[in-house]
């Protein structure tokens, strides 16, 4: 790698070195117990990541950070509700939540698509207010329609007043916590180890078939035994596998669900309706003339990904250490977080990759858990911790949102000087 | 849109404007059908009819729910004594005794469904008398209670410091204080209310300190769960040893004192939570709404009658015991009813007896409610029913009508004044119609409406420079809105008031402002195309940056800051020692019972002239210019760059004025994530009275905050009569503004900005 290439990754990555720097610095100051953060963090990424994966698809398909995804949070919401109203428990009751969400989402997905192709250029803000509008209809049926024009039980409904309680249990006999989590556990160096070796035996067949250089083979190769191997050494084992503090285990089946999202992403772009998402993202103007229809495309993304965050947030509500539905706060963040994890990771408004989702969500909640400790080691005050949370959010939204007007203004310039004059950004 | 398609477009509304006419006939011919029927003697010959039956169902529903209860009471009691207790999930123990309840009800309803009523004249003769006396005592009692409950509302509103007030002082100086603030309360014909008024003072006194302790434990709590990093240490030590090792580790819960039991109490939640592994329990969070109209709740529990209406209680007891008499002789097992039940027995009675007020379908409603359906037999039935909604009829027979006006001139009216703003003034109408209707008065609602107005005026029209521009909405107009507001805890720091205290604010306000602006203006203009959504991001990410400076600005004036830690300014600042109404008391007078909030409209009308003025001066047009076309006004050789710098700037200061005359109107200045979503609704204020993205003028943002406001607070008091509990209204304030933002992004189409 030369010089410049170096430079060009860095700035590409800017957002992501900054934040491992923040997590590095953070863990430290905060003092927490490695242990306790490895745990965490691994639990935060299995409740967050289907989430945070659910948005790549509008990205590439040109349509910025889908922050409507809570939309799809509020589709789930409302599959969760019918669910506990009629008393379907564990893995049939997750089923038939996820059977609600999905044609609930598709069909919000399809309005707020239809909505989105007309303000071209503005999606990311468009999305957003409209997530703020659909808080308005959703309390509207969670507070005056459920309840009374739609009857439910009254274990759910606020005993003389209209609407649905402000929190509804997931625990006990309504059996739902945990529902897909507690079904197998596998602890995380067994986990880890097998990642490795199917990693490795992969590269070595990909070899085989001569379809990757032997270069690129032997560095996946030694970067799989690097891990397994540094892994094996005791004292980096002991953070996971249970000499201090707990062993971290990870839940199996929720892992093979974030990982048949990630295939199905990627697998998804190499069908010919992901090279549409691909073209329409990259040009709606060139996407339009080689005959796609780009307003179908894009409400087609826009679906998939409104009933991808759905599901998303059954995983989430589910998983351990919830427990409980906020009825009308659990979505409001959802749209946040997640915008904010991805771009963490890397992506920008114009591209992203599982791997970045991943790894942006890993380093947005490590922050998250030590910030507040880490605040009140520095400030003495751990409420600066909570609001530096926010900030973080926010900032790296906005900072992501000004790298790329920047870029495409600096891109438009040029065009300008080589067209002389003539306007060449599209839509 | 062909000509021929557009006519065919034309016809299609004016059919539809037809039927909804002929819809609003029909329904006016209903309407004025149940009107007549209301006067005949068939139906107050049923009305009292039914008012018999449902006292009697009233009378009966006590005890029928007394027997109910008793028998859930036994048959929990049976289940206990059972050995099987244990195993059985409290939702299946509670299952069963709601069973047993229910059949129980169905029995005891069966039972006393039909009462055998031997003289039926005395019963409604005794029925009558006592709805006589409660109409004239009930009254009474509404307006005394709604005199209690204004006094009430602005003694809670503009005492600033109750412990300060009531804390240790004798009765007298409580009075005094109370009626510094609320000169009604010294008057002679509140003296009934003065005792009930003290002991809220002691109350609320009580009540504020016991808040401020929480607010401590919840900081001490918070504290102490950050210093720990390992709590599953912790988590097989008995409390003496547990508490030994937590102050060894945090050297501050030395002081807990009382907050002891507390501290410890969550120091095991959270060893324990620590010790399975789970996530440690976080504290409820306190959110700050940006809009805080929140009402105040009136507690009644200090409220006296006037002797008059003592005497009128008098003879309303003695009226109830004649009926009760009645009601004895009918039912027998009314007599040996617990004085709790009594008294339940005497409310029941009293709601369906005397509704609020006598009218027609108050009447028909109440006595719905208790079942007295029976009575009424076929026709009657129906004839009543049409009669109870004579009201509603009316009503939707003039929306239809509305509606149909609309349809009849959509294109005329949308051409002229935009869809939007056509709607939304078709809702600020009919919710003015609906109010008469609900009897809420339309002259005080304007006056509030007005009140918000020179609250919100300011900073709406901070919209309108950023429009001119043409960097678009201004969502970032927070950062002008937090410069403000350091204006404000500025003068509070050096204890300053009265006008100097408001121009001090406004200035600093201003001053700061002026270099984040040009900053800020700097950015947007590198950033042309996407300005909404950066400076929407921008100001969220300004808030939240200066929710962390709050805490840590090196502010020490006690008044400001949380007394208990001794640092960070608090979230709510009282003004009333400052400049709280300052400019809208300034010249004001009454009309009409209307309070005109004079200063703080000749305010905003002299900072809408100044725009004005400024928007027609040589800068003022080439901004404009930009804002509706940059690269016209680019070959016309203007700066565009700079134009939009101006803007911005100028949006900025406007901003942070804006801040200063909301807080002195609301008489409070909130912090931290209080001002996150005031770009929102100044946004939505500006495009509700017809501004676009890239034009504005000073008549939009006067029309604008002015239906944008009615409709919220016409809305606010509507949604309050007709849902119980609040809630309705709010939504409506969010669909609105949103939806108004959303149709503006729609109307900009992306493309064809630039």
């Amino acid at each position: 790698m030369n010089k410049s290439k170096v430079f060009s990754h860095i700035g590409k990555y800017a957002v992501t070195y900054l934040f491992i720097a923040l997590s590095v610095f953070f863990i430290i100051v905060s003092g927490l117990d490695i242990n306790y953060v490895a745990s965490q963090l691994l639990l935060r990424l299995n409740r967050n990541a289907f989430i945070v994966l659910a948005l790549i698809i509008p990205i590439v398909a040109g349509m910025g950070i889908n922050f409507a995804i809570t939309i799809g949070a509020m589709a789930a919401q409302i599959g969760l509700l019918l669910t506990i109203n009629w008393g379907v428990t564990g893995v049939p009751g997750i089923l038939l939540a996820a059977a609600v969400t999905l044609p609930l989402g598709a069909f919000f997905g399809f309005l707020i698509g239809k909505l989105l192709n007309k303000m071209k250029g503005q999606e990311t803000i468009g999305s957003l207010i409209l997530g703020y509008f659909a808080n308005g209809a959703y309390q509207l049926l969670f507070l005056f329609i459920f309840g009374t024009i739609i009857p439910l039980n009254s274990n759910v409904t606020i005993v003389g007043a209209s609407g649905v309680q402000n929190t509804l249990n997931l625990t006990g006999s309504v059996g739902l916590y945990t529902a897909i989590d507690g079904i197998a556990h596998i602890s995380f160096l067994t986990a880890l180890y097998i990642v490795s070796g199917v990693l490795a035996l992969a590269a070595v067949i990909q070899f085989v078939r001569k379809k990757i250089s032997a270069k690129r083979m032997a560095a996946t190769v030694a970067l799989a035994a690097l891990i397994a191997g540094v892994f094996s050494i005791p004292g980096v084992a002991a953070v996971v596998n249970g000499q201090h503090g707990r062993e971290v285990r990870l839940p199996l089946v929720t892992w093979l669900l974030i990982l048949a999202l990630c295939l199905f992403n990627s697998t998804l772009m190499r069908t010919r309706l992901g090279q549409k998402f691909r073209a329409v993202g990259q040009s709606q103007t060139v996407a339009n003339a080689s005959g796609i229809n780009v307003d179908r495309t894009r409400v087609i993304a826009i679906m998939i990904s409104t009933v991808l965050a759905g599901w998303g947030q059954i995983v989430f509500m589910q998983s351990e250490g919830i427990g409980t539905f906020q009825t009308y706060a659990a979505h409001e963040q959802v749209g946040l977080y997640a915008g904010a994890a991805i771009l963490v990771g890397g992506a920008s408004i114009d591209r992203a990759t599982n791997l970045q989702a991943l790894v942006g969500t890993f380093l947005f909640h490590s922050l998250f858990i030590t910030a507040q400790s880490a605040a009140s080691a520095l400030f003495g005050d751990s409420a600066v911790g909570e609001y530096f949370r926010a900030f973080l959010s926010y900032g790296v939204i906005a900072v992501a949102l000004i790298m790329y007007a920047w870029r495409g203004t600096r891109q438009k310039k040029e065009g300008q000087m080589n067209l002389a004059g003539r306007d060449a950004r599209g839509g | 849109m062909s000509e021929r398609a557009k006519r065919k477009a034309g016809g299609g509304r004016r059919l539809t404007a037809v039927v909804l006419f002929s819809l609003a006939a029909l329904l006016l011919i209903g309407s004025v059908c149940g009107y007549v029927l209301r006067g005949t003697a068939a139906s107050q010959a049923n009305l009292d009819k039914m008012r018999t039956s449902a006292v009697l169902h009233a009378a009966s529903e006590g005890l029928v729910e007394n027997i109910a209860q008793q028998a859930r009471a036994e048959k929990l009691k049976e289940l206990r004594a059972d050995k099987d207790f244990r195993k059985r999930g409290l939702d299946e123990v509670n299952a069963i005794c709601d069973a047993a309840r229910d059949e129980a009800r169905a029995e005891a309803e069966k039972m006393y469904s039909n009462p055998v009523v031997s003289d039926e004249a005395a019963l409604e003769n005794a029925i009558g008398a006592f709805e006589g006396v409660l109409a004239t005592s009930g009254t009474l009692y509404e307006r005394e209670r709604s005199a209690y409950a204004a006094l009430y509302v602005s003694l809670v509103e503009n005492v600033s410091d109750w412990t300060d007030l009531a804390d240790g002082a004798t009765d007298d100086a409580i009075l005094q204080g109370l009626a510094d603030t609320v000169p009604e309360i010294a008057a002679d014909e509140n003296a009934h209310l003065r005792d009930g008024f003290i002991r809220l003072a002691r109350a609320m006194a009580q009540a504020e300190q016991e808040k401020e302790a929480a607010e401590l434990q919840k900081q001490m709590i918070a504290q102490m769960k950050g210093d720990i990093a390992d709590w599953s240490a912790y988590a097989e030590l008995d409390d003496d040893a547990l508490w030994a090792s937590l102050v060894e580790e945090s050297s501050d819960l030395e002081a807990a004192g009382d907050f002891k039991p507390a501290l410890l109490e969550a120091a095991k939640a959270f060893a324990a939570a620590a010790a399975n592994g789970e996530a440690l329990p976080e504290q409820a969070e306190a959110e700050q709404g940006a809009e805080t109209f929140s009402e105040t709740q009136v507690d009644y529990g200090y409220f006296t009658p006037t002797e008059e209406l003592a005497k009128e209680q008098a003879d309303n007891a003695s009226a109830y015991e004649e009926l009760k008499t009645q009601l004895v002789a009918i039912i027998p097992d009314l007599s040996g009813l617990s004085d709790k039940l009594q008294d339940t027995l005497r409310t029941n009675v009293e709601t369906v007896v005397w509704p609020g007020s006598l009218d027609f379908t108050a009447r028909y409603d109440a006595y719905m409610a208790h079942g007295a359906a029976s009575v009424l037999a076929g026709s009657a039935a129906a004839t009543m029913k049409l009669a109870s909604v004579a009201e509603v009829l009316l009503l939707a027979s003039v929306a239809l009508l509305l509606l149909g006006l609309v349809m009849y001139g959509w294109e005329p009216l949308t051409k002229r004044f935009g869809v939007p703003r056509t709607i939304i003034a078709l809702f600020f109408i009919y919710l003015c119609l609906l109010a008469e209707l609900y009897n809420i008065s339309v002259p005080m609602m304007l006056g509030n409406v007005l009140e918000r107005m020179t609250m919100y005026g300011v900073l709406v029209l901070a919209m309108m420079p950023g429009i001119q521009c043409g960097i678009g909405l201004n969502m970032g107009m927070t950062i002008g809105c937090i410069s403000g507001l350091l204006g404000i805890v500025f003068s509070l720091q050096f204890n300053m008031t009265g006008f100097p205290a408001l121009i001090f604010a406004c200035l600093s306000g201003a001053i700061i402002s002026l270099p984040l602006g040009w900053a800020y203006s700097k950015l947007l203009n590198r950033m042309k195309g996407n300005e909404m959504t950066i400076s929407t991001y921008v100001g969220f990410s300004f808030v939240s940056l200066m929710c962390i400076g709050w805490m840590l600005l090196p502010f020490n004036n006690p008044k400001i800051i949380w007394l208990l830690s001794g640092r960070g300014l608090r979230v709510t600042h009282s003004l009333l020692g400052s400049f709280a109404h300052l400019l809208d008391n300034f010249l004001s007078f009454k009309v009409l019972g209307v309070e005109v909030p004079t200063g703080g409209l000749l305010f905003l009308a002299f900072c809408c002239l100044l725009m004005w003025l400024f928007s027609r001066s040589r800068t003022g047009i080439a901004m404009t210019a930009v804002g509706s076309n940059a690269r016209f006004a680019e070959a016309s050789g203007i700066n565009v760059n700079h134009m939009r710098t101006i803007g911005t700037v100028l949006s900025t200061v406007i901003a942070a004025v804006g801040i200063v005359i909301y807080s002195q109107a609301f008489g409070y200045a909130q912090l931290y994530t209080a001002p996150r979503q005031l770009g929102f609704i100044a946004a939505s204020a500006i495009l509700i009275g017809g501004a676009t993205v890239s034009k504005a003028r000073v008549s939009h943002v006067l029309l604008g905050v002015f239906l944008f406001e009615g409709v919220l607070v016409f809305g606010q008091q509507i949604a309050n009569s007709v849902v119980a509990g609040g809630g309705l209204s709010e939504v409506m304030r969010i669909m609105i503004s949103n939806g108004i933002i959303l149709y503006a992004l729609t109307q900009s189409g992306g493309a064809s900005r630039e």
